[in-house]
């Protein structure tokens, strides 16, 4: 028994012995294998930086005429690059009062100007937001030995938002002149000098569209088995055609349909997307219905430095389809006021200007408005947009008064109301819901309202779907139920009562 | 009666001053502009001033070439004053402010211009190296700034002055875009240039621009030899006239030249060196048999040189070979050069066996003290007729149906 446990102790102790070796030997092998790690070749060069596009300013260049050495494409792009670069890390800088990059692209005596106002605003708890819309620079200058270029940036668009103690006490759009001195010192073309030659408060002032004869009579529009991803992989031009057949033959002209941020591809919109957009708008044109296209759907973020991939996403799809006959006007954004709460007010709105301006920049022929989700903020930037357009899922009883406020408010303009609808589920959820006759009865007293009122509409919507993603109205099962009824169609193709009162007829 | 006309009087007093306060308090609120000046040159202290008409703060923003920021003032006697802090005044360009308040529309611009006085000269040259003959030319860019590091005002005269062996230049320029650029032409001579510039008394300090000779143009070559013997152990020397771009300058040390030789037979050899002072040197050695090479030089892709054509006369005349140890033993030799001395030693002997026309060996030797000696092993050559040839110094001897055993 002693002997067992003499060799209990032993083996414990040669045991723990050995443990105690293997853990220092494999802990100075780490330490080892840590001091030999040293810098990896190929992070050696630039090479292993990434392009991601986070600033896309429009950039138009004049037409090359420099003094100097003559200019290549390749080296135009790179000072192009660097330049932009410059601008996005001091705008990066002055949001987040930080100094950390704007060395790589300002010299050392540069640099300083920017540290100075750092220091200036972090002492007096300022930041600035702050992006630029449009750069215009004509190279002046390239030396002979290709080290020096002078650039003049005309008529820079900046929009800034200046905030003391983290309150926005300052908004203001500029339109200014820089003349800069850039040298190319370790593979990046950096600032040297930076001259403000003039500046000037800018205001855009945007053609108006007539748009008293839009004659919009509309339903939104998803196809029935795949709402909410109408351009995926699903896609089919003829189940779209044949929908839109059935919108026109029941007396309506216009179909409400959505573009979602994420889904195009964000500023670098997927061409695939593009083309099936486009393929919708030629069923529509084939079935005589005009279209009305929402650039922003499913998008939240209205940081003033991502305006210029906003900008970016809006001007592909717009230039792309301006000329398209079916195109009636853009919707610029889904149910904003939704965010009101979550981004701010202003930022919300700031965006919508910026964003329209950039729209009729594009395509001065069609008429623009925004997707309001209630009447109450149908009011907010009721001068910049050719129609007003609300959604209303309210009681209707109040909707004729609140059409009168909103008219008062805004005299001139046509409204339009963008979505309303009631849905026809009762069930689990819901036993107390409404049946399809109340459904039928909401449209016909809808249509007698908007007749009376003389306001236009597109009602929500086609079909009854039967799978909803969870971004729409979250997953909550009532919620989610209620959703899947609203359509003038039942899943089974089956027209429902409401249909009669489609299209107030 | 006294009193009460006092108190009376006391009372109005009262009143009316009260009065008056109210009607104080009523004054509406507006700011005029006190400041006239907008021009300022760079390192003032700016302060702007606005008139109130009630003791509030508001912030000014203001805006220059590198940033924006928000001015708190000093209230003082009805005069707000918003000193412009010096990193936004010590820079030029335009500097936008506007007040901030609702009941206030004042706004307005300060252009700021450089000190007229030069602190330092930036200057950019380049390219570092240049080729002589007037047509190539480096560019001097000079930036001249003030002691705030603003670049000085458009059409500041720059004077550029340049040094090139007897010849002293001065030429004026005038900034524009902040710099003043001038293009710095070679002359025919090679050497260095040097430069300087000089703007408002202050003068930068010395750059040089290296003038590098053109490229060489065509050139002779010339060989030396101790004797015209193909002895294959002497050594020809092979030479060119000195290397000069078209402006007789003596091109740079270094220059490749490569120096081909074609023999009687059409095989090229090829041997190389590089310049110095013009002069590129090559060797070659003799060949071991009678021949002509004709040699030309080229500076690859640039120049080449005339054609020289080397006779080497035959020095071993004729060989004895001797079989020895049941022919399996086969010696070479004397070996013997233009003198009839032993020829020395390294002179190739090669040795064929062939069987019915096949060859069954190849081996080669070297000379030494004028004789070669092969053995053609039992081991490998069986007992059997074979021929044997043998090679040297472009002479062949043939031995047929040689018998080993």
């Amino acid at each position: 028994m002693v002997g067992l446990n003499k060799n209990i102790v032993r083996s414990l102790l040669l045991g723990s012995y050995l443990l105690v070796i293997v853990i220092i030997i494999s802990g100075i092998s780490a330490v080892f294998v840590y001091l030999n790690t040293g810098a990896d070749r190929s992070k050696m060069l630039h090479t292993e930086l990434k392009k991601i596009e986070q600033y896309i300013p429009k950039v138009d260049w004049t037409p090359l005429n420099n003094e100097g050495r003559s200019m290549d494409e390749v080296t135009l792009n790179t000072l192009e690059n660097d330049y932009l670069d410059a601008w996005y890390v001091s705008l990066v800088a002055y949001k987040t009062n930080t100094k950390d990059v704007i060395k790589d692209y300002f010299t050392d005596n540069a640099r300083e100007n920017r540290f100075d106002f750092i220091d200036l605003n972090i002492k007096n708890r300022i930041t600035i937001e702050s992006t630029t819309l449009e750069h215009h620079p004509t190279l002046n200058f390239y030396s002979e030995d290709g080290h020096l270029a002078i650039l003049t940036d005309t008529d820079v668009l900046e929009y800034k938002r200046v905030f003391k103690d983290e309150k926005l006490i300052f908004e203001t759009t500029e339109k200014s002149t820089y003349k800069i001195i850039l040298l190319l010192e370790d593979g990046f073309w950096r600032i040297r000098h930076m001259v403000k030659v003039s500046t000037e408060n800018y205001q855009k002032e945007n053609a108006k569209v007539a748009s008293s004869n839009l004659n919009i009579r509309g339903i939104n529009y998803y196809p029935k088995d795949t709402p909410w991803d109408m351009f995926g992989g699903a896609f089919s031009k003829n189940t779209i055609s044949n929908d839109f057949k059935i919108i026109r033959d029941s007396g309506l002209t216009t179909v409400r349909i959505f573009v979602q941020y994420d889904d195009f591809g964000k500023a670098n919109v997927i061409t695939e997307k593009l083309d099936k957009l486009k393929q919708t708008l030629d069923a529509a044109e084939e079935n005589d219905l005009k279209v009305v296209v929402t650039l922003f759907d499913f998008y939240g973020d209205y940081s003033v430095l991502n305006w210029t991939l906003n900008m970016q996403h809006a001007k592909t799809i717009v230039s792309e389809l301006k000329d398209h006959e079916a195109i009636i006007a853009w919707d610029i954004k889904n149910e904003p006021n939704l965010d009101f709460d979550s981004r701010g007010e202003l930022n919300v709105i700031a965006w919508l200007n910026a964003l329209i301006d950039l729209v009729k920049s594009i395509d001065s022929a069609h008429a623009v408005t925004i997707g309001w989700s209630d009447i109450q903020s149908a009011a907010i930037l009721k001068d910049k947009v050719d129609f007003i357009s609300f959604h209303y899922y309210e009681d209707l009883d109040n909707l004729a008064a609140s059409i009168k406020s909103l008219k008062a408010k805004a005299p001139n303009k046509p409204l339009v109301m963008g979505e309303f609808g009631m849905s026809s589920y009762s069930g689990l959820w819901n036993p107390f819901g409404n049946s399809n006759n109340d459904q039928a009865d909401y449209y016909e007293k809808a249509q007698k309202i908007i007749s009376e009122n003389d306001i236009q509409f597109m009602s929500w919507t086609l079909y009854d779907f039967v799978n909803i993603p969870n971004e729409v109205v979250g997953g909550l099962p009532w919620r989610k139920n209620a959703q899947k009824y609203y359509g003038f169609i039942d899943d089974n193709g089956t027209k429902k009562a409401a249909f009669k009162f489609i299209s107030g007829q | 009666m006294q009193h009460k006309f006092t108190y009376i009087f006391l009372l109005i007093l009262i009143l009316s001053s009260s009065f008056v306060v109210v009607k104080n308090s009523e004054v509406a609120l507006s700011f005029t502009l006190e400041t006239t000046q907008t021009a300022f040159e760079a390192g003032t202290t700016i302060v702007l001033k606005v008139a109130t008409t009630k003791e509030i703060k508001p912030l000014l923003y203001c805006s220059n070439s590198y940033g924006s920021t928000l001015l708190t003032p000093i209230y003082e006697n009805k005069i707000l004053s918003y000193t412009f802090p010096s990193n936004i005044s010590s820079k030029i360009g335009v500097i936008k402010w506007e007040l901030i308040h609702e009941e206030s529309s004042i706004s307005g611009e300060f252009n700021i211009h450089p000190k007229q006085v030069v602190s330092s000269m930036e200057t950019y040259i380049g390219p570092p190296s240049i080729e002589a003959g007037g047509m190539d030319y480096s560019m001097l860019v000079v930036i001249p700034t003030d002691s705030l590091d603003n670049p000085l005002a458009e059409n500041t005269l720059v004077k550029t002055k340049y040094q090139f062996l007897n010849l002293e230049k001065q030429d004026d320029i005038y900034t524009k875009n902040f710099i003043a650029y001038k293009n710095i032409y070679s002359q025919n001579k090679s050497g260095r240039i040097l430069v300087s510039s000089e703007a408002l008394h202050t003068n930068s300090k010395e750059f040089s621009i290296t003038v590098f000779p053109a490229i060489p143009i065509d050139f002779k070559i010339l060989a030396s030899r101790s004797h015209a013997y193909a002895d294959g152990n002497q050594v020809t020397t092979f030479s060119t006239s000195v290397l000069t771009d078209v402006q007789n300058n003596i091109i740079s040390d270094g220059t490749f030249v490569s120096f081909f030789i074609t023999n009687d037979k059409g095989s090229i050899l090829n041997t190389s060196g590089t310049t110095i002072n013009g002069v590129a040197t090559s060797k070659m050695i003799h060949p071991d048999y009678g021949t002509q090479w004709t040699v030309k030089a080229y500076v690859e892709g640039i120049a080449e040189s005339n054609t020289i054509t080397l006779n080497y006369s035959q020095v071993v005349k004729d060989f004895k070979v001797e079989f020895s140890e049941t022919n399996r033993g086969i010696s070479v030799g004397p070996l013997q050069s233009f003198m009839n001395q032993m020829i020395p030693d390294g002179l190739e002997v090669k040795l064929f066996v062939y069987k019915n026309n096949r060859v069954l060996e190849t081996m080669t030797k070297t000379s030494f003290n004028g004789f070669v000696d092969f053995y053609l092993k039992p081991d490998v050559f069986k007992n059997d007729t074979y021929s044997i040839v043998l090679k040297t110094a472009g002479l062949k001897k043939t031995f047929n149906s040689k018998i080993l055993w």
